[in-house]
């Protein structure tokens, strides 16, 4: 980038700034909201009522209730609540994983490096949902299967990136010289990596969030993921899916309404993130 | 010397195919060996809680279920060697018929919203360029970004209540009229059939698509041999075709084909909403259900199918733009 | 030799009473006869399931009778009477071990090849050493005596072994392979045409079938899952539609809503030891301190609202259940206990020091898990709807869906909602003898009791099947009120008995339907060849 570039970009920045300012707060609003409201709502998530089965939505129950009675809204920002807490899990780990492999890979040697890409490139050979139910099926199912089998899948592309940065930053001049000087692989690995890779994992991970999120709500929609009662958006739709015909429009549209907001919001939230600190562009 | 080289080619893409399959074989089988999945229970289902011990004995025994798991390795890989990839045990078919019969379904599907996606997504991410900022290119940007939040799933099931429920524009489920065989089932039928899902999965690829196109188109806009072009007087259409679109295509043409992946991944959830007898809906019966030499035979061949997806998708762009030559890429990293 | 009568079964009022069928909507006038209109070309049924392991009878299809491409040695008529199907005679020995068999000599397989003693021989031996879901461990032999005669030696009497005659398809040993279950070639009233797999079944009417010819030359049967069933009966392109009782409300034109009486029941499984610490002999854990205790099991039996169920879960399609054989020859009527009542259930636990809120005893908490297996939506609403009705009682029942593998590793620890029912009571002995208990799934939370042992055991040696039935009735609640039953020992809190529920065709007229067992297979076509086309 030139000087002339960087001081246009910069006015610009101001507006940029400002709006992605505002809907980072407005999706992490909305995401709070909904985490205060599954706490208040969640005991009353799981409670029958034989004698109030399927009701349209009305002021008593916005979201209506499920043919054993259920409070569907209550239902719903319990799962909604679940889903981030298991893509936000989810998308540490992968993370966590990413990190550990993608800087080894950049930094040991390339016999090292060379297994790991293969690693990438199996992982990546498979559709990701046919790899999430192969793991899925190997772990078994409930919560914990569900957080092992989206985490071990969302690592790969992460790594891919967070590789490449490290190979970038060990094979740069600078850690050369700082080789040279005598410092140890620990102590350049842990300064200067931490340095380069800090931003690329940070909002690579928020990225992989909105992933995660969708992904368990696959998995328990196909009925490989969480219990079968367990209000999960994705097990909400898949009862909603068995009983399309008996009318009750409520049961489809309104969970998977709230669950695409929510997902917009995390994404915002990461989009926003990376505009403000942009790691793409620190060496453009 | 080409053939030389088109034969090293052929070489390194063969050897890097087994290898890749030789990995997904090791690990799916270490995966679904690790499954806390019974076998037996697996395969008497539903019928589990009438089938007393020693009768679990000799199923396990029929089916070699309690074989050390090296020797099950070792006797499936010889068998996969040739061609032979056990039985389903819920079909109660061979492995390699089960996924030719439930491909050849899901191909049509698969092929109609590759198709589809493909098209919008090209057609909206130049309509996005060329309005660039404004209303056409918010509405489509709004519209990829949403459809990428959102579940495939979900849009299906919404469309399966609007129009097959409410509406009964389209059939509820299966491939084919309900009651007719297959085989004498009308190309109008299929379609009829086919569209619901089609659609549904082809939202998946047009948000990448469409966004990429339109970044490309940009470029091109943006680049000396447009701004060359113009200054020669060309503009409207015919500049668009000659000098945009050509080179906005390979690189669309090259992730259509790097999308294979995903298409097929998303077809799993829209067979299973549409109830769509394909490869996608055996995935996940075979999942529930523990059919683990159909998991097994589905892993090696999506890998398949998805390594031939990327390899079709590099020979076509070379096809289309001369300057990129497959046989002078280094292969690998 | 002991002459059994084919038609020992006799029929009690009670059974006369529930099969009575109910139609919820009236069918087709009698004055549409003026004017008949042939039958469609083909009948499409979705009535059922996917075989899994396609239509091999050795291999567990039709394990609950009409298996319709094969024969069997005797069948059930509507009113559940067992008469000859392939066989014309059946005796016994005296020490109930040798069943001999006469059979017809005019039957032949649908590929022209005549049905002998050879191939009733040859499915027996195949179905017992199959390793398929037919219990035959006890068969110790079968031998053709002639052409038209077969022995089956057991190893020990079996008053029940009855049942098996009726339901065991016959098939040719000419033409019985591995893919067998794929194309079966039987002698039943229609072959096997075509398996689309994962969508139909097509079979046309056996022209040289050696009893009544059924009236349609072709069937179609569709696995459609519940919803598209629904759909499908909406759309007029099914003439017979089974769907879940839940989605069973609407009225549909043109079809009528038809609900069967079955014995496909649903209940809860206690653990009915105590948890000592000891582990099954592949180390599953057995006993829970809770249910193991009897005023637990007693005070749930009597609080939980049964008919609360049945409207509220199958939207009333179904009855209350009591035990696992209600209404059949020998359910003891005894054994049904007033329900939905919540002080009588709170005193039986005051008496027995359960106290507190959630109850507890001795620093036990009345507390235990039930298990639902994951993918029955029926189930699932039972164990949520039993836990809140359980909860007003100050026990705490905590639900999990999970997979057959998981409630396999559990069942001895962990209550389950499990579901029978079975023309045949070996079903009953296998649930309650000590003998089977942690074997398989049949007595899961291992009862035990001596007497109810001692019953069961004169029930399946005894001579008669009307004597058996004494003995089925005592172990449920015998003269001195002992037994397994929910007045007694309360085993299980059985819950609900389902009715099948079916949309038919107005012009399709199913006669009398049979009250049907646990519904895998096609339970409804054990009538096929009573129906009749009516406009």
């Amino acid at each position: 980038m030139t000087a002339d570039t960087t001081l246009i970009t910069t006015s610009l920045d101001t507006d940029r700034r400002r709006t992605a300012l505002v809907q980072l707060t407005v999706a992490a609003i909305a995401i709070t909201l909904t985490l205060v409201a599954a706490s208040v709502l969640a005991p009353i998530a799981d409670i029958t009522d034989l004698s109030a089965r399927r009701q349209p939505p009305s002021w008593q129950h916005p979201f209506g209730t499920d043919r054993l009675g259920r409070d569907m809204l209550a239902r719903t920002v319990v799962g909604l609540r679940l889903s981030l807490g298991i893509g936000a899990l989810a998308a540490l780990i992968s993370a966590a994983i990413a990190l550990v492999i993608g800087s080894v890979a950049g930094v040991v040697g390339r016999w090292v490096d060379a297994a790991v890409s293969w690693l990438v490139d199996l992982f990546l050979s498979l559709p990701h949902l046919v790899l999430l139910i192969l793991i899925a099926v190997a772990v078994g199912r409930g919560i914990r299967g569900v957080l092992i089998a989206v985490a071990l899948t969302h690592w790969p592309t992460l790594t891919r990136v967070l590789r490449a940065e490290a190979r970038r930053v060990t094979a740069s001049e600078y850690v050369t010289v700082a080789r040279r000087l005598g410092r140890s692989e620990t102590s350049i690995a842990t300064g200067h990596l931490s340095r380069h890779l800090g931003p690329h994992l940070m909002v690579g991970t928020i990225l992989l969030f909105p992933h995660a999120i969708l992904h368990e709500a696959a998995l328990s929609f196909l009925g490989l993921g969480l219990p079968p009662h367990a209000p999960a958006i994705g097990i909400l739709l898949a009862d909603a899916m068995r009983e399309l015909s008996a009318g009750s429009w409520w049961l489809a549209l309104l969970p998977g309404l709230a669950l695409l907001l929510v997902v917009k919001a995390v994404d915002a939230i990461g989009q926003q993130i990376r505009a403000l600190t942009d790691p793409w562009s620190v060496h453009a | 010397m080409l053939n030389r080289r088109v034969a090293r080619f052929i070489g390194v893409r063969s050897a890097r195919l087994v290898l890749l399959l030789a990995g997904v074989a090791v690990g799916a089988f270490l995966l679904l060996e690790a499954s806390p999945l019974d076998p037996v229970d697996a395969y008497v289902g539903a019928e589990i809680a009438r089938v007393g011990p020693e009768q679990r004995a000799m199923i396990a025994e029929r089916w070699g279920f309690d074989d050390p798991a090296p020797v099950k390795f070792a006797r499936w890989i010889g068998n996969v060697a040739q061609g032979d990839l056990g039985t389903s045990s819920i079909f109660n078919a061979p492995v390699t018929e089960v996924i030719s019969t439930r491909f050849r379904t899901s191909l049509t599907l698969l092929a109609a919203a590759w198709v589809l996606s493909g098209i919008i997504g090209f057609t909206f991410g130049v309509i996005a360029a060329m309005r660039r900022d404004r209303l056409a290119d918010k509405v489509i940007r709004w519209l990829a970004y949403t459809f990428a939040s959102a579940p495939t799933f979900w849009v299906g099931l919404l469309m399966l209540a609007l129009f097959a429920v409410q509406l009964g524009w389209a059939p509820v489920c299966c491939a084919t009229p309900i009651g007719v065989d297959p085989a004498t089932a009308t190309l109008g039928q299929r379609l009829a059939h086919l569209a619901l899902p089609a659609i549904t999965l082809s939202l998946i690829g047009i948000a990448p698509i469409a966004l990429h196109t339109r970044e490309q188109v940009i470029d091109v806009l943006a680049s000396d041999h447009v701004t060359f072009a113009r200054a020669q007087g060309e503009k409207g259409w015919p500049l668009i075709r000659h000098r945009v679109l050509r080179n906005a295509a390979v690189p669309a043409f090259t992730l259509q084909f790097a999308s294979l992946s995903e298409l097929l991944g998303g077809s799993i959830l829209a067979e299973q909403v549409f109830n769509y007898p394909g490869l996608g809906r055996a995935t996940v019966e075979a999942g529930l259900r523990g059919d683990l030499p159909l998991l097994l035979g589905i892993a090696l061949f999506a890998a398949l199918f998805v390594y031939i997806g990327n390899l079709l998708g590099d020979i076509i762009a070379t096809r289309i733009d001369p300057r990129i030559s497959l046989l002078d890429r280094k292969v690998g990293s | 030799m002991l002459f059994l009568f084919v038609r020992a079964v006799r029929r009690p009022r009670i059974i006369a009473a529930i099969a009575t069928l109910t139609l919820a909507v009236t069918a087709c006038t009698t004055s549409s006869t003026d004017e008949p209109t042939a039958a469609p070309e083909s009948l499409v049924l979705a009535v059922g399931s996917e075989p899994d392991g396609g239509f091999d009878p050795t291999l567990g299809w039709g394990e609950y009778g009409s298996p319709l491409f094969q024969s069997t040695l005797l069948r059930r008529d509507s009113d559940l009477e067992l008469v000859n199907d392939l066989a014309t005679g059946v005796s016994v020995s005296d020490d109930g071990l040798i069943w001999t068999v006469t059979i017809r000599d005019d039957v032949r397989f649908h590929d022209g090849e005549p049905l002998t003693a050879h191939d009733v021989a040859f499915t027996f031996s195949a179905a017992a050493a199959s390793g398929g879901v037919i219990d035959l461990t006890d068969l110790a032999e079968a031998r053709v005596v002639d052409e038209v005669t077969v022995e089956l030696e057991l190893e020990r009497p079996r008053s029940t072994f009855i049942h098996r005659l009726a339901t065991l398809g016959i098939v040719p040993a000419h033409a019985h392979g591995d893919d067998y279950g794929r194309g079966p070639v039987g002698s039943g009233p229609f072959v096997f045409e075509r398996w689309d797999t994962g969508q139909q079944v097509v079979a046309t009417r056996y022209a040289d079938y050696h009893g009544d010819l059924p009236e349609f030359a072709r069937i179609v049967l569709l696995f459609t899952d519940a919803d598209t069933t629904l759909a499908a009966a909406r759309s007029g392109d099914v003439h017979l539609a089974s769907v879940p009782q839940t989605l069973a409300g609407d009225a549909i034109e043109g079809m009528s809503l038809i609900r069967v009486t079955s014995v496909d029941n649903r209940g809860v499984m206690f653990p009915y030891r105590p948890d000592t610490g000891e582990v099954t002999d592949d180390g599953k854990p057995i006993g829970n301190d809770v249910t193991s205790d009897l005023a637990i099991r007693q005070a749930i039996n009597v609080a939980v609202d049964r008919s609360a169920l049945v409207e509220g879960v199958l939207e009333g399609f179904g009855t209350p259940a009591y035990g696992p054989v209600d209404g059949l020859p020998w359910f003891e009527p005894a054994s049904i206990v007033a329900d939905g009542d919540l002080d009588s259930a709170a005193a039986i636990l005051e008496a027995a020091d359960w106290t507190g809120q959630p109850r507890s005893r001795d620093g036990v908490e009345a507390r235990f898990t039930l298990l639902y297996p994951g993918t029955d939506p029926v189930r699932q609403a039972l164990a949520l709807a039993f836990r809140d009705m359980v909860a007003e009682l100050g026990i705490v029942v905590d639900v999990d869906g999970v997979g057959w593998d998981i409630i396999d590793e559990r069942r001895h620890t962990d209550a389950v909602v499990f579901g029978w029912g079975s023309h045949d009571p070996t079903e009953m002995y296998n649930l309650h003898h000590s003998a089977l208990a942690g074997t398989g799934s049949f007595n899961a939370g291992f009862f035990a009791d001596d007497q109810v042992d001692t019953y069961l055991d004169l029930a399946m040696g005894a001579a008669s099947l009307d004597e058996a039935n004494v003995w089925w009735r005592a172990a449920q609640l015998d003269e001195d009120g002992h037994g397994f039953s929910a007045p007694s020992l309360a085993a299980w809190a059985w819950l609900i008995n389902l009715d099948h529920t079916y949309y038919a065709d107005e012009c399709l007229d199913l006669g009398q339907p049979q009250v049907e067992p646990h519904g895998h297979g096609w339970p409804v076509t054990a009538g096929i060849l009573d129906w009749r086309w009516v406009c």
